[in-house]
């Protein structure tokens, strides 16, 4: 199955996915605890990222508060446990549906109405704003003071209750970027991936050849909605402590998609390299500021913007379809 | 032969070197043991000097800057402090905690934030590192059973019911209370989780007042002339307060255009004793009582932590951001002497049998229960008076007494 989803990959690009695969996969034998950390970050965004690109990158949509989906994921699994002791895994059980539901609402009532565009975008913010105001006030899930998972020393891991050390995380992260990875190609290749790249072009002319946008655009939405919603139970679990405030805030939306837009939006791999980029030079420049002696407060916020804004003007495809030019890789972009 | 005589011959060159190698290591030796006993200890501060909460991480940080000079006099070992920006961002606090323990962190400091000092508090857990949280209210916090986390701040549990009985000791003092109040507050996290909690703690205190409007507004408003008009209206004596800066100062200007001065403001919250607000306002900002975490102005080293602050940072008054920073270098400080060895587990051990009664927050001292909790702390009523601030009670911890009702804002000249 995994060779028939490489079909038509050039041989470069299937090895050097294969061998950065096996890299990532031996990384806990060699790395830090830190740098570990880093990793799992850098895999968050990675499967995030490739979820906001599913509707972005290949439905043309763009969504400014995806942070929603994260943080009902998030919530519902995190409350179900604390509640009433349901594991992570029926957690998702549940959190899934409830984040394709509440996508296809917020994809219904724009697509319904032909709401689009920065429209359709602001609608997205509003929606994360109306669940973070609403999560404020909801006493179930302790309202503004947060909701907190038991924490306690795990002597193993214990994955069916996703209790244990950040290694198990890690995996979890990173066979999550490795289907999603997959499961992203097999979209692109089917049916379904080349009405989404064709709404994506130009929404007329799809319709005009018969091609039902609304309902593809649907799918697009409750698909990314959906996907999105496994790492908010991951990211509950593994930070055990959730704060309306902090999950559904529209920073977190945005923190979303840079790794997308740097790597090269609707392009495979561009979600994934964008968030080894952005996480790592963050972490890089905290560590040459350190080196440096310099300890001014936002210096590495001004260094990443600059940085950013270098690589945007320079590279407005994003980084990835350039390198992989550089390559030889051809582009992954449709 | 000849090659082993050579070699074990002794040239006067060689003696001389050797002696001199001797006498070196002989002299150092001497040195080194000192160096080891009394080698700085690593403490990582994590506090979010960047983002969102950078003007409060950077506050607290000056607590920190200026805590050696005070900690040498009082015969505690050296500190050295090595910064890490959480960015307040959740993520990043949990990463520069890591980092600051790779780094050689011995103990950890922080983070202001609760959800930012949960995330340090389980990588601290994890690696058997000390955590001493200067600012953090959720309780939650050191419920979870951990080891090596330690708080010396009040639960937001703490804070209201400690609240109430400092205002119940200022109008016995008085001998005049209010009997109704309009409650204002912001309606952003902080102002709607404190909203709760009065509503759900209040009547456990049997209040004198009856809340008789509640009127939350947004943060961001600029212009508060309709939440005034309608606290004005409400007929009620005073004003109980959960607001931040620049609200607080809206709302006081919109009280002096309207002419209306009510019997006292009771704020449970920041904005009306900062600095800022202070020299915005200049004699408007007198009277507000804000009931805080705070520091016992009598004690000695409170007086040392105010000279030493405004020494560092002349025109910037001491607050809490400063004292509970300082007082958790002091915790670490403290149990690095007693312990005498950096070893996490020593030191964990000697921050659970802390007892400083030389310290600056009010109470009888800084000492942890089982659950790593100071819950000997008490919280202070403060009042804004000519560009400063006073502590009015408890009673204890007061350097002055409560001025009462408030001035007329149209007679301050």
């Amino acid at each position: 199955m995994i060779a028939r989803l490489l079909e038509g990959m050039p041989r470069a690009a299937a090895v050097l996915l294969a061998l950065l695969f096996a890299l990532m996969a031996a990384a806990p034998l060699f790395a830090g605890d830190y740098l570990l950390t880093v990793l799992i970050l850098i895999l968050y965004f990675a499967y995030v990222g490739q979820a906001w690109n599913i509707m972005m990158g290949f439905a043309g949509q763009l969504s400014l508060g995806h942070a929603l989906y994260v943080g009902l994921g998030a919530y519902t699994a995190a409350a179900l446990f604390v509640h009433f002791g349901i594991g992570p895994w029926i957690g998702l059980a549940a959190a899934v549906p409830l984040c394709a539901l509440v996508g296809a609402f917020v994809g219904f009532l724009a697509f319904r109405f032909r709401v689009a565009g920065v429209y359709f975008a602001i609608l997205t913010i509003a929606v994360a704003e109306f669940a973070r105001v609403g999560f404020d006030h909801l006493d179930w899930t302790r309202g503004s003071a947060g909701l907190f998972l038991p924490v306690a020393q795990y002597a193993r891991n214990d994955l069916w209750h996703l209790r244990g050390h950040p290694v198990m995380f890690y995996y979890i992260l990173l066979s999550a970027t490795a289907i999603a990875g997959l499961g992203c190609r097999a979209l692109l290749r089917s049916r379904v991936g080349y009405f989404w790249l064709a709404i994506r072009e130009d929404e007329e002319a799809a319709r005009a050849l018969g091609i039902d946008t609304f309902r593809y655009k649907m799918v697009a939405v409750v698909i990314s909605a959906a996907m999105t919603a496994f790492a908010g139970v991951i990211y509950a679990f593994y930070y055990n402590n959730l704060f309306p405030e902090q999950v559904f805030h529209i920073s977190r939306s945005i923190e979303i998609i840079l790794g997308p837009i740097v790597g090269g939006i609707g392009t495979l791999f561009g979600p994934i390299l964008g968030a080894f980029v952005l996480t790592g030079l963050a972490e890089m420049l905290t560590g040459a500021l350190a080196a440096l002696g310099i300890d001014i407060p936002g210096a590495k916020q001004v260094f990443y913007g600059i940085c950013l804004l270098a690589v945007i003007v320079a590279l407005p495809e994003g980084i990835w379809p350039w390198l992989s030019r550089r390559l030889g890789l051809g582009s992954d972009k449709p | 032969m000849p090659r082993q005589s050579k070699t074990a011959r002794l040239t006067r060159r060689a003696f001389t070197a050797g002696m001199g190698a001797a006498g070196f290591v002989a002299g150092a030796a001497p040195f080194g043991i000192v160096r080891a006993q009394t080698a700085p200890l690593k403490v990582g501060v994590l506090l979010p000097r960047s983002g969102v909460q950078a003007g409060i991480g950077q506050d607290c940080w000056r607590g920190a800057e200026i805590a050696g000079g005070l900690l040498q006099e009082l015969g505690l070992p050296p500190l050295q402090l090595i910064s890490g920006d959480t960015e307040t961002n959740v993520d990043v606090a949990r990463s520069r905690a890591e980092k600051l323990i790779t780094d050689g962190a011995q103990l950890l400091i922080g983070a202001f934030d609760s959800g930012q000092t949960t995330a340090i508090a389980q990588v601290a857990e994890q690696k058997g590192v000390p955590f001493v949280i200067n600012i953090a209210a959720a309780p939650q916090i050191t419920e979870q059973g951990y080891k090596f986390v330690f708080r010396n701040f009040p639960t937001a549990a703490m804070i209201l019911g400690d609240a109430f009985k400092n205002q119940k000791e200022i109008f016995a003092e008085t001998h005049a209370a209010p009997k109704s109040v309009v409650f204002l507050h912001v309606n952003d996290t902080f102002g709607t989780a404190m909203a709760k909690g009065i509503s759900a703690v209040m009547p456990k205190f049997d209040m004198p007042y009856k809340i008789a409007e509640e009127i939350a507004y947004d943060p961001t408003a600029r212009d508060l002339s309709v939440e005034i008009a309608k606290a004005k209206s409400a007929g009620a004596d005073a004003l109980l307060v959960v607001s931040r800066l620049n609200d607080a100062i809206l709302l006081t200007r919109e009280m002096v255009k309207q002419r209306w001065t009510p019997t006292a403001i009771l704020s449970m919250g920041p904005g009306w004793y900062e600095d800022q607000y202070l020299k915005t306002l200049g004699k408007l900002s007198d009277g507000p009582l804000s009931f805080v975490p705070w520091y016992d102005p009598n004690k000695p080293l409170s007086k040392k932590l105010e000279a030493a602050l405004a020494k560092a940072y002349p025109g910037i008054n001491l607050s809490t951001n400063h004292v509970y920073t300082f007082e958790a270098l002091l915790v670490a400080a403290d149990a690095y002497k007693r312990a005498g060895s950096a070893d996490p587990k020593a030191l964990a051990e000697a921050i659970r049998t802390t007892h400083i009664t030389n310290n600056v927050s009010p109470g009888p001292g800084i000492m942890f229960n089982a659950k790593g909790q100071n819950d000997k702390l008490q919280l202070s009523a403060i009042q804004n008076r000519g560009g400063k601030l006073v502590t009015v009670a408890p009673k204890s911890a007061a350097n002055a007494r409560v001025v009462w009702p408030l001035p007329p804002y149209d007679k301050r000249g």
